[in-house]
């Protein structure tokens, strides 16, 4: 019913235990809100003066106030205690994420596992404030009523101690023909769901086809059966809550009649039958809370069964293992026998088995093959962001088990295909590996890969916010901003670019290749491709195929004999004016 | 208030109250009969106890109390139960109609989608504007308009026996649903407000912050990292924590307001009704009826406070309104007689405001010819695709096929011009519906030649669904090339002279993307194309190549020749071919 995992969670047992004693003092006040309000109504039943019923009444309010006193100060702890564990995850989670996020988000489809996480974080606060309470004011409040209706009458404490079991009973029957049934209906439920999003979205294709007008009637009825399909599965959803209903008010209803004939018998006098009558309904809430919000609880409980998943994720450790240093022109690396392996959403498996890369100084290489070949998951894996299942690298003689290592990575720049802008200034996203540079430095980076015209259209010049991933700002600019993030970045010597100029039109293109080039001078670039002019700047192609290699050499070389390379480039060139 | 203001000139909720009338009465009436039997399960069952108290002779004096306590102790779940079911298909009839009203509205509103196609998902938003809807009515209407009911009910029915103790109670009851549940909507709206936005930024950051791991990792910034987000979060915070703490208060001046009624209560019976053992037996009845009631006068301020994001929706969907269409008198052209399509010196800007985008534009296609587009994003390619669809109006010059304006074909548009752009839409159906939408009339065996022309005749039949296959959301049980390969099939049955291709290779390997050219070109040899495209990747399969930049027209010709003559074209193909 609840996690283990839960009790964890700093403060979750002071809590409870906070909780326990709150619940514990609601019961008494319950009870004693019961008993006054009875006390109160035999007086007045035997007709005696307001001053008789004054006292009681007091003390039947009073109780009543401390009653919703102590609700407050219970919700109020629960709340505070939602909301910063539930802040404790999600700081958690980020941690996470800068750990480990590179590896996850390689891997297909995890990526959005870590979104609709964060996205869970409020959900996860609402079971928290949900369920503690709901647990709690089930196992301690029937329990104390209970016992002080079994003292006041025992034939009244026996008919609810057995209706309990029944009410669980009767759910659980229920609940699991609605499940079964909802599951039955589950996958055309959501397409149908789905479906009125799904005719929204493609209504440009159907004005295209001719179909909109037509269509129209096919919203209405798609609809129409989706109400039908609700309404059936709503209608034995319901049932569980129906059958709760019905027994604690039919509960009740039996006691009264119990009562009342016991009271004709003269069995015992009023005041018992009174307050047990009251306090019945007090007795069943708890058990009707707790099945109310089942969704919710449902939701809440998913979500946070997801963040767990992704926070017992194992970490790769000796990430601190490489001594620092400095790239250089005599600086090398290499690898050997690397291998990796994962197994991707559906039949999209990904691997890589690389025999041996041996790279030094300044030189320039390019990754080239076709798309699944591998060069990302290649580059990706030098740039630290995949951890290979085994391999041997050696840089600058220094033998380490993965590129994640932080005084690797503080060599790199990185170009990825879609650049990364975060919100803030221009000059923040420029300062990005060196946010303490002065804005001259900024200013001469920015001229050097030929933003100035740009930015001196702009009224804020620097200054101007390009939040939200930078949208607003064309493709073209933004990439000329992460040039001007490398340029900044002298300490950093190693290039690495995935792709970066594939969605660019030609003429952007042409523009960049320039400021693109002179970046290039007096550094490692390693530089994946599809755009074929890019192979005249480099001095040395690595050919993936298939997850290997399949040739690598100066493209002189390689061009002179009727290879991997040769084949693709002609596939890649296709036929010629 | 905004409250008022917003279903002032409201078309999206005032009206469907009036909609399936009878059906929302019977709900609100079973609600107020669920409270009702509430109340009386108490009040009987009071009344058994009292009454049984003074030891009447005969057992079937409280007979009839004991009889009504069944049947109230029944009546409250089962009209709960019928009150839940017809509530939601009251709910689900009225979606039913907005939902189709949403459509057609969009459907008459061509240009809706080019200026709002910048500002993300606004078809998820509409979707989700309706199902908030849902929530306004079942959450806030509904609980709201039958504790109301009650108010007046129990009010009424107190003063049939003391009129201004029934008076005394409506005003104590009238604080509780009308008064505090306004405080708390006027306290709670801007506060509200404000926490969404606040939340919007945090998940478009923290988005960001997964998008862009891979190079803060690489910065070693791991503080800052976390501090993007960490503002947000504490603004978020306080703002939450005065909201709940105010919901707290609020709910405790609630239960203060229902306990004076209880203790009134209790004074009143006392005073009143003490005079016999009558009436005496019927002290308890009273005075426990009311506790049930609670369940249903406390929650509706909760509900109301849910009103910001409900208003939300309501002022967007009022922003949707139908179109007026007020096209000329429409012709037919026989798709086999298309002649020509002519641009003659056309100018467009969005608004008077905005830049001219396209200036003295003119072009004449032929049937048959194939002309491809080319230029800097963003200087109007797409816009010039859809001033020939039509989906624009030029501010100046002509747009003509055959001798007939653009605006004069639009009923039967189809039948002349088909379109593939950079993500075809694909609905989440078989791929065999999918196609089959290009033409509803051909039979499947024209549909299965279809999908051999284009080329997936055998990826398709080693799928374990063959032509079955349910495509998934937006097509993603294919790929990029395929997704593309699936529309052109739908085209194919289509079968219009004009095929318009907005960019249908963008992002695709160089590879699949020649693939993919020769299949266009080949299986739409006898078809007149216009083809906006983003580099030179394939252009010996046109005619003619026209270059825009910002000024208008830089240079334009067949490709051989523009290769021999133009040294900026020579560079730039060269540069796409790395020779």
């Amino acid at each position: 019913m609840i996690d283990k995992r839960l009790f964890r969670l700093p403060g979750t047992k002071k809590l409870l235990l906070m909780l326990a004693g709150l619940t514990l003092l609601q019961a008494f006040v319950i009870l004693f809100q019961g008993k006054y309000l009875a006390e109160a109504l035999v007086n007045s039943w035997e007709q005696k003066s307001l001053q008789t019923i004054i006292y009681p009444m007091i003390l039947f309010a009073m109780a009543f106030v401390l009653r919703h006193l102590f609700n407050l100060l219970n919700t109020k702890i629960v709340e505070h205690y939602a909301s910063q564990t539930s802040e404790e995850i999600r700081s958690q989670l980020l941690d996470k994420i800068y750990n480990a996020g590179p590896e996850m988000i390689s891997e297909e489809g995890t990526g959005n596992l870590v979104t609709s996480s964060l996205d869970g974080i409020d959900l996860v606060e609402n079971y928290f404030k949900l369920i503690f309470t709901k647990l709690m004011n089930m196992s301690i409040i029937p329990p104390v009523l209970l016992v002080y209706i079994y003292m006041q009458n025992i034939a009244s404490g026996i008919t609810l101690t057995i209706i309990v079991p029944l009410v669980i009973l009767f759910m659980i029957i229920l609940g699991l023909a609605a499940q079964s049934k909802a599951d039955a209906q589950y996958q055309q439920y959501t397409i149908l769901s789905n479906h009125f999003l799904d005719a929204l979205r493609g209504l440009p294709t159907l004005k295209m086809l001719g179909l909109s007008k037509r269509y129209a009637k096919n919203i209405y009825t798609v609809s129409d059966e989706y109400r039908r399909r609700t309404m059936n599965t709503l209608r034995i959803a319901i049932l569980s809550t129906f059958a709760l209903d019905w027994l604690t008010t039919l509960g009740i209803a039996i006691l009264a009649v119990f009562l009342g004939l016991g009271l004709i018998n003269n069995s015992f006098p009023l005041f018992p039958a009174l307050v047990t009558l009251i306090l019945a309904p007090e007795y069943f809430l708890p058990l009707r809370d707790f099945s109310n919000d089942y969704h919710a609880t449902l939701n809440g409980k998913n979500a946070l069964n997801s963040i767990f998943e992704i926070l017992e994720r194992p970490i790769t450790k000796d990430t601190d293992a490489l001594d620092d240093f400095t790239w250089n022109e005599n600086s090398t690396f290499s690898i050997k026998n690397l291998q990796f392996s994962y197994k991707g959403v559906g039949t999209s498996d990904v691997s890589l088995d690389i025999d041996q890369i041996k790279l030094s100084g300044y030189q320039k290489i390019g990754v080239i093959g076709k798309s699944g070949s591998g060069k990302t998951t290649l580059i990706r894996t030098i740039g630290g962001f995949i951890v290979p299942n085994q391999s041997e690298i050696t840089i600058n003689n220094q033998s380490v088990e993965n590129f994640k290592q932080l005084h690797w990575q503080k060599q790199l720049t990185f170009l990825p295909q879609s650049p990364y802008l975060f919100s803030g200034s221009i000059a923040d996203n420029i300062a990005f590996y060196r946010p303490t540079a002065p804005l001259e430095d900024i200013k001469k980076a920015a001229v050097s890969a030929g933003l100035q015209d740009f930015i001196a259209t702009l009224d804020d010049g620097y200054q101007t916010q390009i939040g939200e991933g930078g949208r607003g700002i064309s493709g073209g600019q933004q990439q000329r901003i992460m040039l001007a993030r490398a340029f900044l970045a002298d300490d950093r010597r190693i290039l690495i670019f995935d792709e970066p100029t594939a969605h660019l039109d030609i003429e952007t293109e042409y523009a960049l290749k320039k400021p693109m080039e002179k970046l290039f001078k007096n550094h490692l670039v390693i530089f994946a491709t599809h755009r074929l002019h890019w192979i005249k700047e480099m001095d040395y192609v690595i050919v993936m195929n298939n997850g290997q290699i399949a040739e690598q050499g100066t493209p002189q070389e390689l061009a002179n004999h009727n290879g991997a390379y040769s084949q693709l480039i002609a596939n890649m060139r296709g036929d010629q004016l | 208030m905004n409250f008022f203001k917003t279903f002032k000139s409201d078309t999206w909720v005032k009206p469907y109250i009036k909609q399936y009338k009878g059906l929302l009465i019977t709900a609100l009436l079973l609600g107020l009969m669920t409270s009702f039997c509430a109340a009386a399960l108490m009040f009987t069952s009071g009344y058994t106890i009292d009454k049984a108290a003074t030891h009447p002779i005969n057992i079937l004096l409280i007979y009839i109390p004991i009889l009504l306590t069944r049947a109230f102790g029944i009546g409250r779940p089962v009209f709960k139960y019928i009150e839940r079911l017809m509530s939601h298909n009251w709910v689900l009839k009225v979606t039913s109609d907005l939902r189709t009203r949403l459509y057609k509205n969009l459907e008459g509103d061509a240009s809706f989608f080019t200026e709002h196609h910048k500002t993300g998902d606004i078809m998820g938003l509409l979707s989700e504007d309706i199902s908030h809807l849902q929530n306004l009515y079942l959450r806030t209407v509904f609980p709201a308009v039958i504790s109301y009911l009650l108010t007046i009910v129990a009010s009424l029915a107190l003063g049939v026996f003391n009129p201004s103790f029934g008076f005394f109670v409506f005003l104590l009851l009238f604080v509780e649903v009308f008064l505090v549940p306004l405080i708390s909507v006027t306290i709670e709206s801007a506060r509200r407000a404000y926490q969404k936005e606040v939340k919007n930024d945090l998940y478009i950051q923290l988005t960001d912050n997964i998008l862009g791991v891979d190079d803060w990792v690489v910065s070693g910034r791991k503080k800052d990292f976390k501090n993007l987000t960490s503002k947000n979060i504490k603004s978020l915070d306080s703002s939450k924590n005065k909201s709940k703490a105010f919901r707290r208060n609020r709910d405790f001046g609630l239960q203060l307001v229902f306990v004076a009624i209880v203790v009134c209560f209790l004074i009143f019976t006392n005073l009143t009704m003490t005079h016999n053992q009558a009436q005496a037996n019927f002290v308890s009845a009273v005075v426990l009826a009311i506790f049930p009631l609670s369940d249903a006068i406390i929650p509706v301020s909760q509900g109301f406070e849910e009103w910001p994001l409900y208003k939300d929706s309501i002022n967007r969907l009022n922003t949707v309104q139908p179109v007026t269409n007020n096209l000329p008198k429409q012709v037919t052209i026989n798709p086999k007689d298309f002649n020509s399509i002519s641009l003659n010196n056309v100018t467009f800007e969005y608004d008077s405001n905005s830049p001219i985008l396209i200036k003295n534009f003119s072009q004449n296609i032929h049937k048959g010819e194939k002309l491809a587009l080319l230029g800097p994003s963003g200087i109007g390619k797409t816009t010039i695709l859809q001033l020939i669809l039509g989906d624009l109006s030029p501010q100046q010059g002509q747009i003509q096929v055959n001798d007939f304006d653009i605006s004069q074909i639009q009923e039967n548009r189809e039948q002349i011009f088909s379109v593939l752009n950079q993500k075809p839409f694909l609905f989440n159906t078989t791929l065999m519906n999918n196609v089959r939408l290009g033409n509803e009339q051909k039979s499947d065996a024209a549909i299965k030649q279809a999908i051999e022309r284009v080329g997936l005749k055998d990826l398709i039949e080693s799928l374990p669904d063959k032509y079955n296959t349910i495509v998934g959301e937006n097509g993603a049980r294919f790929s990029g090339g395929e997704q593309e390969r699936i529309a052109l099939a739908r085209i194919l049955l289509q079968d219009a002279p004009v095929v318009l291709l907005d960019e249908p290779t963008v992002g695709l390997d160089p590879i699949t993307e020649n693939e993919l050219l020769e299949t266009f070109f080949d299986v739409l040899q006898d078809k007149t194309i216009i083809w906006v495209t983003h580099h030179l990747q394939g252009i010996k399969h046109v005619d003619h190549v026209v270059f825009m930049n910002d000024k208008g027209i830089e240079m334009e010709g067949s490709p051989q020749q523009l290769y021999q003559t133009n040294s900026h074209f020579k560079e730039l193909y060269q540069m796409d071919q790395g020779i």
